[in-house]
């Protein structure tokens, strides 16, 4: 079974200085779940009202996607120099 | 049975070669054999264990020393792949056709309609024999493959 991402490193370094975040993304999805819980009513009902139009299939497969894509990101790490700037991103 | 040990036997048959003769090339036959399948297997269960995209871009030594250069390195899981490419059924007909004619001017002939989630596994799985290493005139190396 596949984990979710607990950690986000974020870093971007400048010529004048720089900056780093940790995003505890464990302690983030147990809020997004409670927001979605709160939500799903009124996303249910624009799903339905949508759906004749072909929009509401769109919006509910997109969210499975973004869940999916969200599910998928652990080991991502990207990580840019040029010349005494760097972008440095990577989930855990 | 391979040609060559049918070769070995026809050769004892016609005692052009004695049994122990035989029985040391038979031997080593099956030593070959076996590393040739040991190391397939081995290089299949390398391929099995595909994870990750990686994209690197390393500079010269010359410009690294002098510390003015650029340096990419990039890991995407697989599973990020998967489900990217899953998204493509959300791309609008009319963003489509123009994916197509861009495509199509680059001399790519491929219709990104066609493209059906069946198809996904047969394209991470030709990924996992990709790789790419090239080295620019300024003398970077771009490498990208599949670990």
């Amino acid at each position: 079974m596949k984990r979710p991402p607990t950690l986000m490193h974020l870093r971007i370094q400048g010529e004048r200085g720089g900056f780093g975040l940790w995003l505890p993304l464990f302690l983030l999805l147990p809020l997004a779940l409670v927001v979605f819980i709160l939500l799903s009513p009124l996303i249910l009902v624009a799903t339905i009202i949508l759906w004749p139009s072909g929009w509401g299939k769109r919006a509910s497969f997109s969210l499975r996607a973004a869940i999916e894509i969200f599910w998928s990101m652990r080991g991502l790490s990207i990580d840019i120099h040029s010349g005494h700037q760097c972008v440095s991103i990577s989930v855990a | 049975m391979s040609d060559n040990k049918k070769r070995i036997l026809e050769m004892l048959a016609k005692n052009k070669i004695s049994a122990d003769d035989a029985y040391r090339l038979l031997s080593a036959i099956d030593g070959g054999e076996g590393r040739r399948e040991s190391a397939g297997k081995a290089e299949t269960a390398v391929k099995g264990k595909a994870k990750y995209l990686r994209v690197t871009v390393l500079p010269n030594p010359e410009s690294e020393r002098s510390g003015s250069c650029d340096r990419v390195n990039i890991r995407v899981p697989m599973s990020l792949i998967r489900a990217g490419i899953k998204l493509t059924s959300l791309i609008p007909s009319e963003a489509r056709d123009k994916v197509n004619l861009a495509l199509h001017e680059k001399g790519i002939d491929f219709d990104v309609r066609n493209m059906k989630p069946e198809d996904i596994e047969d394209l991470i799985g030709a990924l996992s024999d990709l790789e790419v290493d090239v080295v620019s005139s300024k003398g970077e190396n771009v490498r990208v493959f599949v670990e």
